[in-house]
């Protein structure tokens, strides 16, 4: 045995079996833990705190419980059924937490790189560090987005590689630096204006390009869909582009939160939804890619062929966004229809921005019901993600740039 | 011959049926575009003006200006609800009936097209010990066993109730369309506005374009309203504390804020904007016809002033307590300051065109100098046009005022040639309004009352007003709604949320495992299919495969085909 494989072997132990099995039960356990600490930790929930408040030594207790008892359960679980062991669902999700402990990790890593607290404020934000890391983010995910489309046309050279490497690179830089944002802006103003790095349109592009990422890399991983990443990565660009601009007219820098937004709801409404967003985003990819391979095989162009999955396994990858983006979305409307109820007294009030999550929603539907019953697959479809993804990126960019609405606070200046 | 019960069943049939179901969805996506883009709700004359008298008709007509209330919005609702009421009646039996039948068999030809199908022989077989691992590695999946002659079936299934997700799904739709349609027929929503220490019971809401208003079964009392400030003049928090009157009885006294509403009754009061409820203002009238006199004048927002000596009048329409701006320069770093409290008023005198005013109370301060008082005037009388107007003279303090008139008047006196007269003349002003000599200031007040004859006769106004001071108070805004659709929606929700995820990420798995006996040994067939997701199916199949495909080399003769 070579150390590659012994490092194989430490590796999937720890994906597999006891150990897995009770980090995924811890994991749902701390973040049971957060829940009851944002519903009823201290003196209620407060957003200007709630980091803080995570990892003082409340926080400590509220996740640390919640984590030990899950883990406890499932030692016992364990014990009792053995057979709760070969779980697919730990196996799967496990791997996508520990990810976040990374991130998590890696942000802690980089406070060190922050300047003193004398040296920040709120009025100049420009020496805060988490800018830099999301700039790092910028150009890996540009650099990926160039090797995918080498990849192409020379996919036996390590270029592929380099780009799902530097993929993930992206994504880890990303998802850092929000935590990093989320940690500065409780520097600025005496720790008034501390918050989620999910409530403007610039925080969320770079969530949306890291979750956009991440689902296209699991499929990537899963079932070898390499030639896809051309099409998601230059959607992904194309992203980063629109978020530099946003950073150079002054929608980069961290505001203070209006008090509707001021609620535990937006750190879950708002992910969920770029959850779906993501989704979408890769089914439009592996929508385009359907198209583009379709155009390559009545040209006959065979060298490109080669690399391509077939137009059977892109429509699935297609289906499996949609699959993904669904539930999501669904999840997170229903989730700011809860919120809504509680901010403004009713869960829907055909605002511009809900309207345009029910027309993506029966778009989506739609697209749906018609792969079931007329057996349609292919060009329709592949077209029909393509568009959707259009309507899907007027209701997350359009609505805040057209339309006016109670959900101004992502208006563009 | 189509009798009408044959024509019904045709009309069920189609009103079931997919393809309406995706015309449906289709149409409720672009009815629903049209509302976004077209605003709703606004003022009749807003619409008229915008697109004309033709094109307003059309638009009327249609109910384009509330859209979502039209009968042919709704209809289309209840559309969808027929439409999956049918569905849901006509597939349910279908579906529970489909997921109890459990056929242990697999014909030779079922097999045949199955595409995942793997063969083994062996010659000698301990196949109790064989369905034991096979069973051991399909842990969790559920098995039914039967021997037909010299074979032995073996069924496995997993995620069985992937099929009743479509009816949760389904079914969920339709009660939350009911949920929503009990909150419409049930539940009313509209808002308050209470000024600090008094008491309202009555809400006003929108239908369609006009206004209309409901009473309360109770009475709700502010108490008082706080608000907190972001140092860029943002509200960060405010806070209402209200008082419950039922019947004259105070029942239920309760602080609100946004996000943390108010349960009475039934009815929820939400913290949802605040104003100007009524603030006593105290204001200087400067009179700009060259006496010194200075009038006082009381009044509250949203009354008016009227000015007996001039005929001029003040309506006051808005009072802040700060004005917070950014005074750097566009791309330096933002520099935010309290320009202090100010009042709106809309300012009429004869002869003079109306003009929207907003007066400060306190000077305009810039690196620690004494810039004097200013306004913004808006011509238009919108308030997004106002623009910056200088007065030169620190209206504040009233000396400063006396010191200008004087000095008009010794101003008016010389030749007003050379620099020497305004000289003169300002030196007059300071003696008559000093007599025990110059104050300390002096030199800055002799800057601004230079100024101040620049800019204050451009003023044609008989008087300038200034506010002097002030007596806040705030109305709170209540939203206050009754839902009772409300927890039927939520419940709605949580079977759509849970229909859905049973459908995308629980597929029905079938495997058979068939083992023939012949004379010359076993042949086994292991044989799977699934309902959705065959990408994940491949894997999994192929893992079961794998497993098997080891533990069949222990047969002896592992021959897989
Ligand atoms: C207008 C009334 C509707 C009718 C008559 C209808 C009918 C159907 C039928 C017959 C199926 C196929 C079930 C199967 O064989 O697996 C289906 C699937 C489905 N329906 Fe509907 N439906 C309606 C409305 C909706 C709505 C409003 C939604 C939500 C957007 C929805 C979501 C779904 C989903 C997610 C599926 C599963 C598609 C899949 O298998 O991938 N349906 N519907």
């Amino acid at each position: 045995m070579n150390t590659a494989t012994q490092n194989r072997g430490i590796l999937s132990a720890l994906y597999e079996g006891r150990i897995s099995y009770i980090r995924f039960w811890a994991y749902i356990g701390m973040m049971l833990g957060a829940t009851g600490l944002a519903l009823w930790g201290g003196n209620g929930y407060n957003e200007d705190n709630y980091l803080f408040m995570l990892v003082s030594m409340q926080g400590l207790i509220w996740l640390g419980t919640g984590g030990l008892l899950a883990a406890g359960a499932a030692i016992v679980a364990s014990m009792v059924k053995p057979g709760v062991l070969r779980n697919t669902a730990a196996a799967v999700m496990v791997p996508w937490f520990d990810g976040g402990v990374l991130m998590v990790a890696l942000m802690a890593a980089l406070t060190v790189f922050e300047p003193a607290a004398s040296a920040v404020s709120y009025l100049d934000q420009s020496n805060l560090f988490a800018g830099k890391v999301i700039m790092t983010m910028n150009v890996l995910l540009l650099f990926s987005s160039i090797c995918y489309i080498a990849y192409l046309f020379a996919p036996e050279s390590f270029i592929g590689k380099m780009a799902t490497l530097t993929a993930w690179l992206g994504v880890y830089a990303g998802g850092s630096a929000l935590l990093l944002r989320w940690y500065e802006s409780y520097l600025l103003l005496d720790g008034e204006i501390g918050h989620a790095p999910v409530s403007n349109i610039y925080e969320v592009f770079i969530l949306l390009f890291c979750i956009t990422t991440v689902i296209y890399l699991q499929w990537e991983r899963r079932y070898d869909a390499k030639a896809m990443g051309a099409f998601v990565m230059v959607l992904v660009a194309a992203g980063v582009f629109f978020g530099v601009w946003l950073d150079s007219v002054g929608q980069g820098e961290i505001k203070p939160l209006v008090p509707a937004l001021k609620s535990y709801w937006m750190k879950i409404h708002v992910p969920l939804n770029f959850v779906g967003y993501g989704a979408f985003a890769v089914a439009c990819g592996a929508g385009m890619a359907w198209l583009f391979r379709a155009r390559l095989e009545v040209n006959g162009s065979s060298a490109l062929l080669r690399v391509f999955p077939t137009l059977d396994q892109l429509d699935q990858l297609a289906y499996k966004s949609v699959a993904v983006g669904f539930p999501a979305f669904t999840l997170a409307t229903i989730l700011g229809a809860a919120w809504a109820a509680e901010a403004w007294g009713g869960y829907w009030s055909w605002d511009p921005k809900e309207t345009w999550a029910l027309i993506v929603w029966l778009v989506y539907g739609a697209y749906l019901h018609v792969r079931v019953s007329h057996g349609w697959h292919g060009r329709t479809l592949a077209w029909w993600t393509v568009i959707a993804f259009l309507v899907t990126v007027f209701c997350f960019l359009g609505v805040n740039m057209y339309l006016s609405g109670l959900h101004s606070y992502g208006r563009l200046a | 011959m189509h009798t009408f019960k044959d024509h019904f069943k045709t009309f069920l049939l189609r009103l079931g049926s997919m393809t309406l179901a995706i015309v449906i969805l289709t149409v409720l996506a672009l009815a629903s575009v049209i509302g976004t883009v077209l605003l709703q709700n606004q003022s009749q004359a807003d619409y008229l003006q915008q697109f004309g008298p033709i094109w307003y008709w059309v638009f009327r007509s249609l109910g384009l200006f509330d859209m979502y209330h039209t009968w042919w919005f709704l209809s289309l609702l209840g559309l969808l609800m027929a439409s999956l009421g049918v569905c849901l009646w006509r597939q349910i039996p279908r579906i529970l009936k489909d997921m109890r039948s459990r056929k242990v068999t697999l014909s030779e030809s079922a097999m045949k097209h199955m595409k995942h199908i793997q063969h083994w022989q062996a010659d000698q077989l301990d196949s109790t010990a064989f369905i034991e691992h096979v069973k051991w590695q399909l842990n969790g999946w559920s098995f039914r066993e039967d021997s037909y002659a010299d074979t032995h079936y073996v069924r496995a299934d997993k995620g069985r109730y992937n099929k009743l997700a479509y009816i949760l799904v389904h079914a969920a739709i339709l009660i939350i369309l009911i949920g929503g349609w009990l909150g419409v027929q049930y539940g009313f929503r509209g808002d308050m506005a209470v000024p600090e220490g008094s008491k309202e019971s009555e809400i006003s809401y929108l239908k369609g374009t006009s206004t209309e208003y409901m009473k309360m079964p109770f009475e709700v009392q502010c108490n008082s309203f706080d608000i907190d400030f972001y140092p860029n003049g943002m509200p960060k928090e405010f806070r209402s504390n209200l008082t419950i009157i039922d019947q004259g009885k105070e029942v239920l006294t309760s602080d609100i804020i946004v996000n943390e509403p108010l349960y009475y009754k039934g009815v929820r009061i939400y913290q949802a904007s605040f104003g100007d409820g009524g603030s006593n203002i105290h204001l200087k009238l400067f009179r700009m016809d060259g006496t010194s006199d200075v009038a006082e004048a009381q009044a509250r927002v949203y009354t008016k002033y009227k000015d007996e000596k001039s005929g001029a009048t003040l309506e006051i329409t808005d009072f802040r307590p700060h004005n917070v701006e950014n005074m750097a320069e566009a791309d330096q770093p933002k520099d935010f300051k309290d320009l202090g409290a100010s009042v709106d008023m809309i300012f009429r005198a004869s002869g003079v065109k109306p003009v929207k005013v907003r007066s400060f109370i306190d000077p305009f301060v810039l690196e620690e100098q004494n810039r004097g008082s200013f306004f913004q005037i808006s011509l238009s009388g919108d308030t997004k046009e106002f623009q910056p107007f200088a007065l030169g003279l620190d209206f504040s303090n009233e000396k400063e005022w006396l010191l200008f008139v004087a000095f008009v008047k010794h101003l008016a006196a010389t030749e007003m040639k050379s620099p020497e007269d305004s000289k003169m003349a300002f030196k007059a002003a300071l003696d008559e309004v000093f007599p025990d000599g110059k104050p300390d200031n002096f030199k800055d007040m002799a800057v601004r009352v230079m100024q101040a004859v620049q800019t204050i006769p451009r003023l044609p106004w008989p008087f300038l007003p200034v506010l002097d001071d002030y007596d806040q108070k705030y109305y709170t805004g209540l939203q206050v709604a009754s839902d009772p659709g409300m927890n039927v929606v939520w419940i709605g929700s949580a079977l759509l949320v849970i229909g859905l995820y049973i459908m995308f990420y629980v597929s029905h798995r079938k495997v058979w495992l068939v083992i023939k006996q012949h004379e010359k040994g076993y042949s086994i067939s292991l044989a799977g299919m699934s309902n959705r997701n065959p990408l994940n199916f491949d894997r999994e199949f192929h893992d079961i495969l794998s497993n098997l495909d080891q533990y069949t080399r222990t047969f002896g003769k592992g021959d897989a085909s």
